[in-house]
């Protein structure tokens, strides 16, 4: 098969693909998710991570993590990518920080 | 979310109680939000304050510009002419350097709304967008066969209407204007506003009177 089509279409460019019957779905936002897109907003207002950096990011995820992980998942990773990217945020601070939270939640 | 065990019933500081012990990707939220908040880059008062501005919003603001449009012909012409500026003078502020553009639709033209690389939707006018908006199907199909996409939502558009789809995109956002339905001459403008739903102003959907109101006006 011709890996062509990989370099031409990203995994975000779906515009025009064949797919199935539109699902007329929603659901309510959970209290995290509800989060997670004021947190985004502030980084774009503060342009830490801007919207378009955080669409670029979701599609450098790959196809399989978005076909995989919801949509404010997908958010939530692509925004720490591009933190780390950026070194505004370590992997080292994250992973402390990360441990920290469970932590604090378990208890 | 969670698959971890969680026997114990003490509400954890931060946490609703309907939330459960918080799952990989919430804990990654949480970690991220404090570790820019020590470092001062961001505030916790901005971050609840911004809440609260995702909750205030909901279609019911673009319907307050759609039925000003309806019922005030120069309104509408600045709408057209300048979305963001129009919505800014009901109160209505767009973030950023986003572009409202409004495209009206009319006995000859359709116009749907898609962002097909992601999931840019006028939130400030319409809230945040259905699901159905960010899946695969909608953003693949509605740029190639918009026709049976809109039947897919029961719109049903007249072969000899022309449709356009507007893909969205960070900096340019859309509206659709829809058409005042018919028999709506005597409602009053809060009337108005409350035909109008946030399927319409996407475009999948057009504006309709209440089955069983008469031609005409209110029975």
């Amino acid at each position: 098969m011709s890996t062509e089509n990989l370099v031409k279409q990203r995994a975000n460019d779906i515009g025009g693909l064949e797919a199935g019957p539109i699902a007329m779905v929603d659901h309510e936002m959970l209290p995290w998710e509800k989060r997670c897109h004021a947190l985004l907003d502030i980084l774009d207002i503060h342009k830490i991570v801007n919207t378009e950096e955080k669409r670029r990011g979701v599609e450098d995820l790959g196809s399989e993590m978005i076909g995989k992980l919801s949509y404010y998942e997908r958010w939530i990773v692509s925004a720490i990518n591009v933190l780390l990217e950026k070194r505004v945020l370590t992997p080292d601070q994250l992973a402390k920080k990360t441990a920290e939270v469970e932590a604090r939640f378990k208890s | 979310m969670s698959d971890h065990d969680h026997d114990h019933d003490h509400e954890h500081p931060g946490t609703a109680k309907d939330e459960a012990l918080p799952g990989y990707y919430a804990i990654l939220e949480i970690s991220v939000r404090e570790l820019l908040t020590e470092a001062g880059l961001i505030t916790a008062d901005e971050h609840r304050r911004q809440i609260e501005i995702l909750d205030s919003r909901s279609p019911a603001l673009g319907a307050k510009v759609v039925a000003r449009a309806w019922v005030d012909p120069a309104y509408k012409a600045r709408l057209l002419a300048d979305g963001s500026a129009a919505c800014e003078e009901l109160g209505v502020t767009m973030y950023d350097n986003t572009r409202l553009i409004v495209h009206e639709n009319t006995d000859e033209l359709h116009n749907v709304v898609v962002c097909t690389l992601c999931s840019c939707y006028p939130r400030p006018v319409l809230g945040l967008p259905p699901d159905w908006y960010k899946n695969k199907q909608y953003r693949a199909r509605v740029v190639k066969e918009p026709r049976a996409v809109l039947k897919e939502f029961g719109t049903v558009i007249p072969e000899g209407v022309e449709i356009h789809v507007h893909d969205s995109n960070a900096n340019m956002r859309y509206l659709i204007l829809p058409q005042r339905p018919a028999g709506s001459e005597k409602l009053t403008e809060a009337e108005l506003a409350g035909l109008v739903t946030r399927d319409a102003m996407i475009g999948v959907t057009t504006v309709k009177l209440p089955v069983g109101a008469s031609p005409g006006g209110r029975s």
